[in-house]
């Protein structure tokens, strides 16, 4: 099938409608792009993979996008990326610019998205070309790789690599499954449990509870917050936006782009990050570092680049190695093996056409989150005060049609949803990291065929160091970033403990 | 040297060669937490009691009691018109219905208008989109 065939009027407005309902996640405090994705993956069985990436990749641009909105006009970010857009948003907004930070935002959010795609485009089959000629020696390593970076990026790092290594446990859960050149043997069920374990918990049912019915868990435990009245949300006119406020900013915005995607590439490492480092970035190099936190343009611009940027750069170790770069595109390889498409390395070149689709879907997406935002933000800064006492038993509906649709019809995925949404409640409590945790899930099953397939072929564990330069590259790039965090705890140890 | 580390696999136990592996590191990473993070653990009862006197224990509790009742009866009702996926329909209207109102802060009649207008509409706009256009099962 060709390109054009496949960008059909109905490509193009799952690309649209996703990205509008991803703005409309991302607005709300409490509803996350991660959680648009899972709700809606249901929707993409009858869809096709293209039509289906279309709708997920517009919601994820969408999403990672639409937390400004409160971010500026509130002073609460929608999403955890934007907790870096509240330090100079929310103060432009109470001395009436509220208007100019948002457009800001939508600009920054666009070169953003537009920088990280272009790396994506260029970067991926590159990657992919190399990943080839990985054997399972190498490919074990980069998954021992992913879950230490994860890990030494994370709040703690022994909690968050034990976190990752649990989810790989659980993985295991099940059977040694044949078609992978297992022995078809079971393990680590719990007693009576045999019949409804033997191919271990589905990854969706798994997603959805951790990251839709755990989230409204935690709503509820808060009381359900109430929604923003009309009467709150001042977009504010005093100074009008112009494109001149960009001056002198290309650099900022290019950076924060830059480091957006390059925090998407590592796997695991979420929005928050990626904003973060950008605007810290932006008032190290700034000539008025004094002016951040109150109200300073190029604040907003370094967070709102830095986390759009995510969304490219996660997708690189995703379609390059099969390693999702967050915990959105974690979601996205649910809606590959819905269609019994596997991702990794042979992903691009195998499918050619799908690849660039993708690639058109994220360029509309953004232009279209761009558009609407840019020219509907007055109305589409009421988004902010839909009730949730209206939106979450709709999404807790939706989460249980995408648990038991999964499967064709089990219902013990739809209990597996309830198991993981208490799990995702109780490990932010326990203060787990759930994004270590769902890698580790994901890659646990490739991680034991690789690790086992390996020593059966050459019978010694030295080979994990031996096999080849990359192998030995790979222990040197785990080592790093195990004793990078060691050094950087360190520093961040208060001088009394 | 090289005789240390040669391992032969038996295929029949390979099954559990990686668990193993895990589990092992998982010990020894919990007992490095332990270690490390003690007097955090050691405060954990007053942590935990401070979550409990903070959490709103109606709405959580009442949405983890929906939930398992909606759950628990979706399949019994929809056993009596099998796979039509009324089931699903039946009891999704109610619990939309009762998670909106738990939700609900102010439950005054023009609060609780919309909430009783999405749990019917909600509902069957999906199961219809579901069982007839995507023909997908529901229970």
């Amino acid at each position: 099938m060709e390109l054009a065939e496949i960008i059909t009027p109905l490509f193009l407005s799952l690309i649209v409608g996703g990205t509008f309902v991803g703005i409309v996640f991302g607005a709300i405090p409490g509803m996350t792009a991660t959680m648009a994705v899972a709700v809606c993956l249901p929707l993409t069985y009858s869809l096709g993979l293209e039509n289906g990436l279309a709708l997920l990749l517009g919601l994820y641009v969408g999403g990672i996008s639409g937390g400004l909105v409160p971010a500026i006009l509130l002073g609460i970010p929608g999403t955890p990326s934007s907790i870096t857009t509240t330090f100079d948003g929310y103060p432009m907004t109470r001395q009436g610019e509220g208007e100019k930070a948002l457009r800001i935002g939508i600009v920054a959010s666009l070169v953003g998205g537009l920088v990280s795609l272009a790396i994506l485009y260029l970067f991926a089959p590159a990657l992919a070309e190399f990943a080839i000629r990985f054997s399972y020696v190498e490919k074990f390593l980069i998954i021992l790789f992913a879950l230490t970076v994860m890990g030494a990026l994370s709040n703690n790092m022994l909690i968050g690599i034990f976190s990752g290594f649990l989810g790989i446990f659980i993985s295991l859960i099940g059977t040694y499954d044949i078609s992978d050149g297992g022995n078809g043997e079971i393990r680590l069920i719990p007693p009576g449990l045999e019949y409804w374990l033997e191919s271990g918990f589905s990854l969706l049912p798994v997603l959805i509870g951790l990251f839709g019915l755990a989230a409204i868990l935690d709503e509820a435990e808060a009381g359900v917050p109430k929604g923003q009245s009309a009467e709150n949300i001042k977009t504010g006119r005093r100074s009008t936006f112009s494109f001149a406020v960009f001056r002198g900013q290309i650099v900022n915005l290019l950076r924060s782009a830059g480091i957006g995607t390059f925090v998407g590439i590592l796997p695991g490492v979420g929005g928050s990050a990626a904003s973060i480092l950008s605007y810290s970035n932006a008032r190290t190099f700034s000539r008025n570092p004094e002016r951040f936190g109150k109200g300073e343009p190029a604040g907003i611009m370094a967070s709102e680049a830095g986390n759009n940027g995510l969304t490219g750069g996660a997708l690189v170790p995703l379609l390059s190695l099969g390693i999702p770069g967050d915990s959105t595109t974690a979601l996205l390889i649910g809606a590959f093996t819905l269609q019994g498409i596997q991702v990794g390395p042979l992903f691009i070149g195998n499918n050619p056409v799908t690849w660039e689709a993708m690639i058109v879907a994220m360029l509309i997406a953004n232009l279209a989150m761009f558009a609407m935002m840019y020219f509907a933000i007055r109305y589409l800064a009421r988004i902010v005060t839909v009730p949730k006492h209206i939106l979450f038993p709709v999404i807790l509906m939706m989460c249980v049609i995408g648990a038991y649709t999964i499967n064709y019809g089990i219902m013990f995925d739809v209990w597996t949803l309830l198991i993981f949404g208490l799990f995702g409640w109780l490990a932010v409590k326990l203060r787990l990291e759930i994004a270590p945790f769902i890698i580790g899930f994901i890659l646990g099953p490739s991680a034991e065929i690789y690790f086992v397939k390996s020593l059966e072929s050459f019978g010694s564990l030295s080979i994990f160091f031996t096999k080849s330069w990359i192998a030995v590259v790979m222990w040197i790039l785990i080592a790093a970033s195990i004793a990078g965090s060691i050094a950087l705890s360190r520093r961040h140890v208060p001088p009394d403990a | 040297m090289d005789n240390l580390n040669q391992i032969t696999v038996d295929f029949e136990t390979s099954h559990l060669i990686f668990p193993t592996l895990i589990a092992i590191i998982l010990a020894v990473l919990g007992l490095a937490i332990v270690i490390t993070r003690r007097r955090e653990i050691a405060a954990a009862p007053g942590y935990w009691r401070s979550v409990f006197a903070r959490m709103d224990k109606v709405r959580f509790f009442g949405t983890i009691a929906l939930t398992v009742l909606y759950f628990s009866l979706m399949v019994p009702v929809g056993d009596f018109w099998p796979n039509t996926g009324l089931g699903f329909l039946i009891c999704s209207i109610p619990y939309l219905l009762l998670t909106g109102l738990l939700f609900l802060h102010e439950r005054s009649l023009r609060k609780v208008a919309p909430v009783l207008v999405t749990a019917l509409v909600a509902p069957v706009l999906v199961w219809w989109l579901f069982t007839d256009l995507f023909f997908l099962t529901l229970p």
